[in-house]
């Protein structure tokens, strides 16, 4: 008996047993349908993460003031007695000392309320040098951003983010207007480019609303107080993607010799970069689709097990016309290769049923809700094959037990 | 025997082939053949736990080609373990039993299949045929383990039925036949790999009188055409419809008588 005749027999059982087949396909169908979908919605989610992550510069690094260890977490104490200074910033723009550092960009910030005519707003204020607009990766949609002067003339000069200029000046052109920050009057150089909210990286606050002036007019006229040199953050921008970490070692290295510190470990700094921002994001979506796909994987078992249940039954319920074939000359190997085939034709339908409905729903699903849904062919066509595999797999042993049947015992049942 | 038999056999079981032995034994009674059944003090014992069952004690008997014969015993006699170890569906616990001169008291379940496929027609009480297919694929289906291809198959399925006076029902399916026609299609189904050895198993149980004369006529004609027919029944009537009757008791041979017709017609 060739193989086409065993498949063509096994297909007639399935199409014979037509409500039986269709409910276990279904069972295949939904496990498939929902493993394509979880592990699409995950790589969809990792995507976005990622393009938002890099669209932020994923060469940056940020110092900050405090350090964190692994046993006790954040040590030391933020803002109040910063650590980092105007000259730590300095020192590292130095070409001999960090090769790998494109630019650097000190910053200090507070939350200052700002008037201007009968408009009152309250926002950040970074005070910071020339360099900001280049490691922060924003442009201006007017004017002109801080330049060198500024900063040694002590400028009165501001330039605002998008939200804060409207929320100061409604509609109306903020460009040469006056604002007071903490009382001080400060003219208006340049509106900032709008970069839109972002949830995740380092900038909690939002990149549209705040007012950026020079670093030496914020500490000699806005913040004061005794710490006129101390920043509470440092930028720092690699070459290169590349020399990211090049870059964090010569930074390391350079601010713990300034700070005459000999252990890593009592640093009073912390370096952090985006990278490990956007590597941690990963590894959660990561985890969330390992979770989800787990959960899609022990539907695609009960599914499985469904088929080994129906063939079992199967063979109980067809033991006299299992006994009838062999006394009429099929060999245990026919027998079993029929069931097989039976059952490897429930897997297969519906895995290409699943993967179908997958597919539909990866098309469908993202006009109902937010998240983007990534199909990869790779898992679609491995989504198929599993179900063959399954199929295969759980009709082993009815197929077995099929084939053992003694046709005397199974003619005789009644 | 030799496996090259069992291929050898195949391959001239063609129908052209067979018809010359038909031809050859029409009308005559047998010439110098082995018997088709030579079996030699065949024990059948079967082990239930602790407990032995000895089903056959000793049976010897043999069957020429071309006879009909009865095996008829009162249930629990022993007949329906011959009848599986005739039809190859059990092999014997202890002795020798040679079917068209091959020994299958040693052969695998494989080799088995096989034999049961080429050389024997089963015919049972309960018709066992597959509801869900119509009456030619019920009779083709030995000729689909036999590895016949399929416009091959169909045309002896549908010769068979002819045989059986059904060509008008090859595709109706057995819910849609009376019991003597499914039992017809039952036995087109055993004729058709022109077998060398018919096995009837209570063939008439389960069906009215008339229907049961229907099969035993059709058994009848088998015969005088040439056919080897072991009829097993527990009814004396039945066995009468044979040439020769062999009582079956408590796993033991009793004796064997020849029917009226066949005595006289001897």
């Amino acid at each position: 008996m060739n193989v086409l005749e065993i498949f063509r027999t096994g297909l007639e059982a399935v199409v014979t047993h037509r409500l039986r087949s269709a409910l276990t396909v279904l069972g295949i169908m939904i496990g498939i349908t929902a493993v394509i979908l979880t592990v699409g919605l995950g790589e969809g989610a990792q995507q976005q993460v990622s393009s938002q992550i890099s669209a932020l510069g994923s060469n940056l690094l940020t110092v900050t003031p405090g350090s964190t260890t692994s046993s006790s977490g954040i040590r030391g104490g933020f803002g109040s007695a910063s650590t980092l200074t105007v000259g730590d910033a300095a020192a590292l723009t130095s070409g001999v000392v960090a090769p790998d550092i494109n630019a650097v960009a000190p910053a200090t910030t507070a939350s200052e309320s700002m008037v201007a005519g009968t408009a009152n707003w309250t926002a950040t204020v970074v005070g910071t040098n020339t360099s900001w607009l280049t490691v922060r990766g924003r442009s201006m949609t007017e004017g002109q951003f801080i330049a060198g002067h500024d900063l040694s003339t002590r400028a009165d000069v501001v330039v605002l983010g998008a939200t804060t200029a409207q929320e100061l000046f409604g509609f109306r052109d903020p460009l040469g207007q006056t604002v007071n920050i903490a009382g001080q009057p400060m003219s208006i150089i340049g509106v900032l480019n709008t970069v839109g909210t972002s949830s995740s990286s380092s900038t909690s606050s939002n990149p549209d609303d705040q007012a950026v002036v020079p670093l030496t007019t914020a500490s000699a006229l806005l913040f004061g107080g005794s710490s006129r040199n101390s920043v509470s953050q440092i930028l720092i921008q690699a070459r290169s993607a590349g020399t990211l970490s090049a870059a964090y070692q010569e930074a390391d290295a350079e601010l713990l010799s300034l700070h005459g510190i000999t252990s890593a470990a009592s640093a009073d700094f912390t370096i952090t970069s985006e990278q490990q921002v956007l590597s941690t994001a990963t590894s959660v979506d990561k985890t969330l689709t390992v979770l989800l796909g787990g959960v899609a994987g022990i539907s695609l078992l009960v599914g499985g097990i469904g088929v080994m249940n129906i063939m079992l039954v199967s063979v109980t319920e067809r033991i006299r016309e299992i006994g009838l074939r062999k006394a009429l000359g099929a060999t245990p190997r026919v027998i079993r290769r029929q069931f097989l085939v039976e059952a490897s034709v429930l897997g297969s339908v519906g895995g290409v049923l699943g993967a179908g409905l997958g597919l539909l729903g990866a098309a469908v699903l993202p006009h109902f809700i937010s998240d983007k849904i990534t199909i990869s062919p790779v898992a679609t066509v491995g989504a198929i094959v599993v179900a063959i595999g399954i199929g295969i797999a759980f009709g082993v042993y009815p197929a077995g037990r099929a084939a053992r049947l003694a046709p005397i015992d199974a003619l005789r049942s009644e | 025997m030799t496996t090259s038999d069992h291929t050898d056999h195949r391959s001239h079981g063609s129908h052209a082939d067979t018809a010359e032995v038909w031809m050859e034994n029409t009308g005559t009674y047998p010439l110098v053949r082995p018997p088709v059944i030579d079996a030699d003090e065949v024990w059948k014992t079967y082990r239930n736990g602790s407990l032995e069952v000895d089903a056959l004690r000793g049976v010897s008997f043999k069957i020429r080609s071309g006879e009909y014969v009865a095996v008829m015993g009162p249930s629990g006699s022993g007949k329906s373990t011959l009848m599986h170890i005739l039809g190859c569906l059990d092999v014997p616990t202890s002795g020798t039993f040679h079917l068209a001169g091959e020994d299958v008291s040693t052969m695998s379940e494989e080799e088995l299949a096989h034999v049961r496929n080429r050389r024997i027609g089963f015919v049972f009480q309960q018709f066992n045929l597959l509801a869900s297919m119509p009456a030619w694929r019920n009779v083709e289906l030995p000729l689909l383990y036999a590895g016949v291809d399929r416009p091959e198959r169909k045309r002896r399925a549908l010769e068979a039925l002819d045989r059986v006076g059904l060509e008008s029902r090859v595709d109706h399916r057995p819910g849609e036949l009376s019991g003597g026609q499914q039992q017809r299609v039952a036995m087109a189904r055993a004729l058709v790999t022109d077998p060398d050895l018919i096995l009837a198993d209570e063939p008439t149980g389960n069906l009215d009188s008339v229907s049961a004369n229907d099969v035993l006529g059709l058994l009848d004609e088998l015969h005088r055409s040439g056919r080897t027919i072991v009829l097993i029944t527990h009814e004396a009537d039945v066995a009468q419809a044979a040439e020769r009757t062999m009582r079956i008791r408590d796993g033991q041979i009793l004796g064997e008588q020849l029917a009226d017709s066949a005595a006289a017609s001897r």
